[in-house]
């Protein structure tokens, strides 16, 4: 029997695409600003959402979809802040997924949020390969990582649209140049916004809240 | 490590192929990478082995690379590139970002 060639050409994440598509629409119906929060483990996502919180929390209708290998911890550690949070524990999986994300998403109130955070599992090489329907990706990068984390890992900075540098009121004990790091992370994609903060002394995080403030306004107006 | 993920959504696409090809034996799985695409190639190589010698005994996977590129701003020229910064090997301006290599999918599956 002679063998034939079938042509497919399917994208390997069609399946996940199309549901982040579908959780897409959902969020713009709603007219909810949602960011994907991604970085290696310990870079601070979690207290940079802490600290986020509650800076916007008076102002703007909030939300968290929290995501780790395994423990509710820093969904636990959000809802302390009086927020809704919704936990995804992957038991296994290095990255969050479109379904996963929309399974979250059926019992937050979106009429009632402005914006969302997705915190996703703490990797910097998996979750950049799946759309979870954001309004945008944020990369985070704390100072201890080294200046290099964004050409060693270039695929999370390429496809996010904001860098967050975190912990940089640890820069006086490290050799570490936040101007080279800024530079690498540049070369890499140059329309990154960037935002050196510390979630420790609160630098830097008036001029981020007030582009999430921004970016939600314009959300409400575009949609 | 999201290969092990990505080599099931393979298999499922594979699946649902077969469903519109009754009465066929796959033979080899055609596969192509993109260089940005954030896929590490031996490592899928690996997991679509596992994945698909389940469903097809003796199977072939054929991964191909595909090249990344970028474009110049000033120029047009797309040209391959495989780490930043893109540098237009004509007019010497960087490119922002690339153009092409981000893909994974599935190509062709051989069948008979």
């Amino acid at each position: 029997m002679s063998a034939e060639r079938v042509e497919v050409r399917e994208k390997v994440l069609s399946a996940n695409d199309q549901i982040a598509a579908e959780v897409r629409d959902q969020l713009a119906g709603h007219r909810v600003f949602t960011i994907n929060l991604i970085s290696s483990p310990g870079s601070g996502k979690t207290m940079l959402l802490e600290r986020t919180v509650d800076l916007l929390k008076g102002s703007l209708r909030l939300g968290v979809v929290a995501g780790d290998v395994q423990t509710r911890n820093d969904a636990e550690r959000l809802e302390r802040h009086g927020i809704p949070v919704r936990a995804i524990e992957t038991g296994g999986g290095c990255h969050l997924n479109a379904r996963q994300v929309s399974e979250s998403l059926a019992s937050l109130d979106l009429a009632q949020t402005d914006l969302l955070f997705i915190e996703n599992v703490g990797n910097l090489v998996c979750p950049s390969s799946f759309d979870l329907g954001e309004s945008l990706k944020v990369v985070l990068m704390s100072v201890t990582e080294g200046e290099d984390k964004p050409l060693k890992y270039p695929a999370a900075f390429r496809r996010a649209s904001v860098l967050v540098l975190t912990k940089v009121d640890l820069v006086p004990h490290l050799e570490f140049s936040t101007e080279t790091a800024i530079d690498n992370a540049l070369s890499v994609n140059p329309d990154l916004r960037v935002f050196a903060t510390s979630s420790y002394t609160g630098e830097g995080l008036e001029l981020w809240t007030e582009w999430l403030s921004e970016e939600v306004s314009a959300c409400k107006r575009d949609s | 490590m999201h290969e092990m993920a990505l080599a099931l959504e393979i298999g499922a696409i594979c699946d649902r192929e077969l469903a519109k090809l009754p009465e066929t034996r796959v033979t080899a799985v055609g596969v192509e990478v993109g260089a940005f695409s954030g896929v590490e190639v031996d490592s899928l190589q690996f997991c679509l082995e596992v994945v698909l010698s389940e469903r097809f005994a003796g199977v072939r996977c054929e991964i191909a690379r595909e090249a990344g590129t970028a474009a110049c701003p000033v120029c047009g020229l797309e040209f391959e590139v495989m780490r930043a910064p893109f540098e237009c090997p004509e007019c010497g301006v960087m490119a922002r970002g690339v153009s092409g290599g981000q893909g994974l999918q599935l190509t062709y599956l051989e069948v008979e």
